[in-house]
This record gives structure tokens, C-alpha cells and sequence, in this order.
């Protein structure tokens, strides 16, 4: 069976653009989440 | 499509408008609407900005482009994606130093609130007009692919939802949604690209089968050749610098290396990418040789290849390139209208709690524009084509003014800058519609005309310097917000690896600049110096924006 090197790459290239961008992406969401609700607290407690 | 494939579409446009109401409570100032805070991190600016960039011109309008010229349209993409890197690693970081929110805002601040009042009204315009034909483009495509011919419910599809995740959320929702389209039109195109080789016979067949000189990178003639490259890349930085739809994104980076980095890693991560909508192009040449429009190329190929529920998937996909163009530019407007015009011109003691009521209050009357114009652009027909041209001629006096004269020569004035900008307009008019120049030479013209105008007219008057010249003259350098925050950026580097990483970037624009003019003479080298000039550009680009 033929194997094409160049499509496959670019596939891949892609695919590892894809994965690196829904986890690096997902961790920064979540520090800016846990930031957020830590401003909400400390609005709180100063009211 | 079938039962199942609405369903995930369905589910898709649920998710989005429940992640609206989610950041709606994130919203907190006109600064949150408009900008996320200012939090926004690297990678989520990239993704930010490469998706509000790819869109269904990019699989319908540049693939078809692809299946009629052959290749070379992808420098289209990839120039512009090294005019991000230029824009990431030389403009944005001043301009987010000043923390401005709109490009006409720094009209004010470099020439006087009469250009910041124009350059608005006509951005409003612009990108108003814009989101009309973005719509109106991806509801004739989901027509297609469908097979669901109802125009009312496509428009109503697409608009509802997007115009409601923006209003809630601004640019919290904006940005959020962005990342998860990026990902869903990259998963959707990944699905596409092996079917389609397999069918086409993998690379030695599509090569084979091609017309000749398709696969040319660098063509010496046609209305793709040489220089359509260097054209379309001097556009390409006039757009990545004053754009304001790409360029709200990074005034919202956490900070200005974050913007830099933001920039060159989305300029980077759409190189690629590209691909993965011009073979199709290429390949349904093969497949589908006798289309009478080019531009049904890829809708073809999706309903041909693909088979049911994964076809829901790429259907979401191709939403997703659409819903966040339409989600940042919709935004983009009310930020200018908001920002510029309410705030500056209107009501000038506005409280940030009236503003940010006038933008979700433009955002909602933006979007119902938008599906007007939807219906209307089918009538005006080439009256459309003729407004997109006069828009890309009015955009390069603007990058003119604002960023060559505006960050490089304090002696420009604002009767400069405006006698600039209308002269090359008005010389770019000329050419295009009376003389009848190709769009590349109307671009060299139209540069030309504002780089000569601009500074005749401002020696011919007043010198002007106040304090808000001076804080931008400051910004080239360094800002205090970086200084506390212990990440300083600087545009001319100061350390061996900056310096290092700075020459790399040169030697590949060198080596790209050499291979494009190399094409000029047919040279079969041109397209591998090319190629390897731009990779080189992107290694020291990104390697720049981790150095100091």
C-alpha cells in the first residue's frame, strides 16, 4: 500500500497544532478562571 | 445532511450561546467587553486571531482560487502570516504600551480627535459592510452544503447566536468561543484533507493531473505571479498593523511580550493550516475539472466525500470559521462606535456603566445591519466587489499615516496625515477605475502617493509636539507597566540571543525577498528559497519574542 509522506505530514503537522492548542489554551483558561473567582472573593470580603 | 448531522450543529450553537451567559458575569467594565481585561494569554491570542482570520473566504473564496490559478493564491495566507510576525515583534508592542483600545484612538493621540472621528466612521462603515458579505458568504455555502435551501434560516442561524454570545460576554465570550472554533475547524480539516488526496490518487496523482505550472509557487506571469506576492505581502503588514478586527485581540494580551508572542505564534500555527484548505482546492480541480464556478469547488468535494455525521462535524467546522470572524468584527465595531464616537464626540462624561450599555446596545443594532445587509448583497452584485476594492485602497494610506509616519517621524502633522490619506485614496480611485491597473500596481500607487503627500504637506505646515507625541516616541522603548511587572519587552534587542534571533528573522525576509524576485525570471529555485526564507523568518521570529 502506498504511504504519501507529504499529505501525512501535513496532516500531522496539524493534528500535534491542534492537540498542543486545546490543552495549553484549556490550562490558561482555567488559571485565569481560578484568578477571577479569587477577585470575586476578595471583592466580597471587602464589602 | 441527515437527521444526526443537524443535531450536532444544533448542539454546537447551544454550547456557544451557554457559554455567553457563562461570561457574562466576567463582564464587569467596558475594559472587559472590549479588551477581556486585558488577560488574554499567547496561546489564546493566537488561536484568538487565527480564527477570527480563517473563514469561509479562506475554503471557499481562496480554494476556488486554487482550483482556477493553481497555488500560488496561498501566499495570500502565508505573507499575512508574516506580516503578523512583523506587526507582533515591531508595531503592536508600542501600541500596546499605550493601552489604547481602537487604531483611531491612536489617531488622536498622534494627530488630532478630527482624524480619530473620521478614521472611526469610516472603520464603523468598513467593517459593518464586512460583516454583511462574511454572512452572506457563509449562508450561500451552507446552502450548498446542506442541501437545506431556506436563506432566512441560514441567516438566522448564523446571526442569533453569534450576536448574543457577543453581547453577553463581549470579549471574555469572544475569546473563548474563538479557541474552541479554532480547534473545530482545524479537527474539520483534518478530517477533509486525507479523504480528499485518497480520492485524487495522494500527492503523485495530484501533481500528475494538475494543468502545468499549477504547482508553482512563484509564477513570472498572470495575475498571480511575483509580483502579487510582494503586493499582497505589503497589504498583508498594512492589515496585520491597523487592522482593527485582528488588532483589539491583542490589545487584550496580559501584556506586551504576551501580544508579541500572541501574533507570531498565530501567524505560525495558520502556515500550515492553509494547506489544508488549498489542496482541496487543487484537488477538486482534479476530481471536478468542468465547474462553472470555481467558488462551489470545496462545498462540492465536503458533500461528495464525506459521508453523514462526520459531515455534521465539518459543518461545524465551517460554522466555526464564520461565527468568530463575525464575533470579533462585531465587537471591533462597537469597541470604534462605543470608544471613538459615544464616548469621544457624544457624551463626553459618560460613566464606564453607560458605555458598556452603548456597546452591547451597538452590538445588538451592528448585528441587525449585518442581516440586512445579508439580503441585500445579492442585489448590489458587483457593486460589492467594487466597495472591497475601494476599502483595500482606502486601508494603505491609513497604515501610511498611522504606523510609517505616525511611530517613525515626529515632523508629520495631522494636515499631513490628512492630505496623505486622501491623496492616496483618491490616486489608488484613479488608477483602479479610470486607468483601469491591476490590483497590484494600484497598491504600489496608492502607498507611493501617501508616503509623498504626507510629509510635503506637514513641512509645508506648522510643526506641532505636545505631551502625547512625546508618551509615543516613549512607548518605542519601554513601558512602566513592564517595568513593575518585571517582563520587559524591547523592540530592539539587547541581549546575545535578541541579537542572534534578530538576525535569523532578517536573514529569512533576505533569503524569502531573494527567492520572490528570483521568480521573477522562472529561476525553478525560486519557490525553495522562498519557502525556506519564510521558515527561517518564523524560527527567528518566535525565537525573538522568548529573548530579550
Amino acid at each position: 500500500m502506498y504511504f504519501d509522506w507529504i499529505t501525512w505530514s501535513i496532516w500531522l503537522l496539524g493534528f500535534i497544532i491542534m492537540v498542543v492548542w486545546i490543552f495549553i489554551p484549556a490550562r490558561e483558561f482555567k488559571k485565569l478562571v481560578q484568578k477571577k473567582r479569587a477577585e470575586e472573593k476578595n471583592k466580597v470580603q471587602h464589602k | 445532511m441527515i437527521a444526526i448531522d443537524y443535531i450536532i450543529v444544533l448542539i454546537f450553537l447551544v454550547v456557544m450561546f451557554y457559554m455567553g451567559i457563562i461570561f457574562y458575569k466576567w463582564v464587569g467594565s467596558s475594559d472587559d467587553f472590549y479588551l477581556a481585561g486585558r488577560q488574554l494569554t499567547p496561546f489564546i491570542l493566537a488561536a484568538v486571531i487565527a480564527a477570527t482570520n480563517v473563514n469561509l473566504y479562506s475554503f471557499v473564496g481562496q480554494a476556488g482560487i486554487a482550483y482556477k490559478e493553481g497555488i500560488p493564491i496561498i501566499w495570500q495566507t502565508w505573507t499575512g502570516n508574516m506580516a503578523l510576525v512583523i506587526s507582533g515583534l515591531f508595531v503592536i508592542p508600542i501600541f500596546r504600551r499605550l493601552r489604547i483600545r481602537t487604531i483611531p484612538e491612536f489617531l488622536e493621540k498622534r494627530y488630532s480627535k478630527g482624524v480619530r472621528t473620521f478614521v472611526a466612521i469610516l472603520w464603523i462603515f468598513r467593517l459593518s459592510f464586512w460583516l454583511g458579505v462574511v454572512l452572506y458568504t457563509a449562508v450561500i455555502a451552507s446552502q450548498t452544503i446542506s442541501g437545506y435551501d431556506s436563506f432566512t434560516a441560514w441567516v438566522l442561524i448564523f446571526s442569533i447566536v453569534v450576536i448574543l454570545y457577543t453581547i453577553l460576554g463581549g470579549m471574555w465570550s469572544v475569546a473563548f468561543t474563538d479557541v474552541i472554533q479554532f480547534v473545530l475547524m482545524l479537527g474539520s480539516s483534518l478530517i477533509l484533507l486525507p479523504l480528499v488526496m485518497s480520492a485524487v490518487g495522494w500527492w503523485p496523482g495530484l501533481t500528475e493531473k494538475l494543468p502545468e505550472g499549477a504547482m508553482t509557487l512563484i509564477k513570472n506571469t498572470g495575475t498571480y505571479d511575483w509580483k502579487f506576492i510582494i503586493a499582497i505581502f505589503l497589504l498583508g503588514i498594512e492589515w496585520a498593523c491597523v487592522d482593527q478586527g485582528l488588532l483589539q485581540r491583542a490589545f487584550g494580551s496580559e501584556n506586551t511580550r504576551s501580544a508579541a508572542k500572541g501574533l507570531v505564534l498565530a501567524g505560525i500555527i495558520t502556515t500550515p493550516f492553509a494547506l489544508l484548505w488549498i489542496l482541496p482546492g487543487l484537488a477538486a480541480r482534479v476530481l471536478f475539472p468542468d465547474l462553472a464556478n470555481a467558488d462551489s469547488a470545496v462545498p462540492l468535494l465536503i458533500t461528495s466525500l464525506i459521508p453523514n455525521i462526520v459531515l455534521g462535524l465539518v459543518v461545524v467546522g465551517l460554522l466555526s470559521s464564520q461565527l468568530s470572524t463575525i464575533s470579533g468584527n462585531l465587537n471591533g465595531v462597537a469597541t470604534i462606535f462605543a470608544s471613538d464616537v459615544y464616548e469621544n464626540v457624544i457624551n463626553r462624561k459618560a460613566s464606564d456603566k453607560d458605555i458598556l450599555k452603548i456597546a452591547r446596545l451597538i452590538t445588538l443594532v451592528v448585528g441587525i445591519g449585518m442581516i440586512l445587509f445579508a439580503y441585500l448583497v445579492p442585489i448590489l452584485g458587483g457593486a460589492v466587489n467594487a466597495y472591497l476594492t475601494i476599502i483595500a485602497i482606502m486601508d494603505m494610506p491609513l497604515f501610511v499615516i498611522a504606523v510609517i509616519y505616525g511611530l517613525l517621524w515626529k515632523r508629520v502633522n495631522w494636515q499631513g496625515a490628512v492630505a496623505g490619506y486622501i491623496a492616496g485614496a483618491i490616486s489608488g480611485i484613479i488608477g483602479q477605475f479610470i486607468y483601469g491597473l491591476n490590483f497590484n500596481v494600484t497598491t504600489f500607487i496608492t502607498a507611493g502617493t501617501a508616503l509623498i503627500i504626507t510629509p510635503l504637506i506637514s513641512l509645508m505646515t506648522k510643526e506641532e509636539s505636545n505631551a502625547q507625541i512625546d508618551a509615543i516616541w516613549k512607548a518605542r522603548t519601554i513601558s512602566e507597566e513592564e517595568i513593575i511587572n518585571k517582563n520587559v519587552y524591547n523592540i530592539i534587542p539587547k541581549t546575545f540571543n535578541g541579537r542572534l534571533s534578530l538576525m535569523v528573522f532578517i536573514s529569512g525576509l533576505i533569503l524569502f525577498l531573494i527567492g520572490v524576485i528570483m521568480g521573477s525570471v522562472g529561476s525553478p529555485i525560486a519557490s525553495y528559497l522562498a519557502v525556506g526564507g519564510m521558515i527561517i523568518y518564523f524560527v527567528g521570529g518566535l525565537f525573538r519574542t522568548y529573548t530579550n
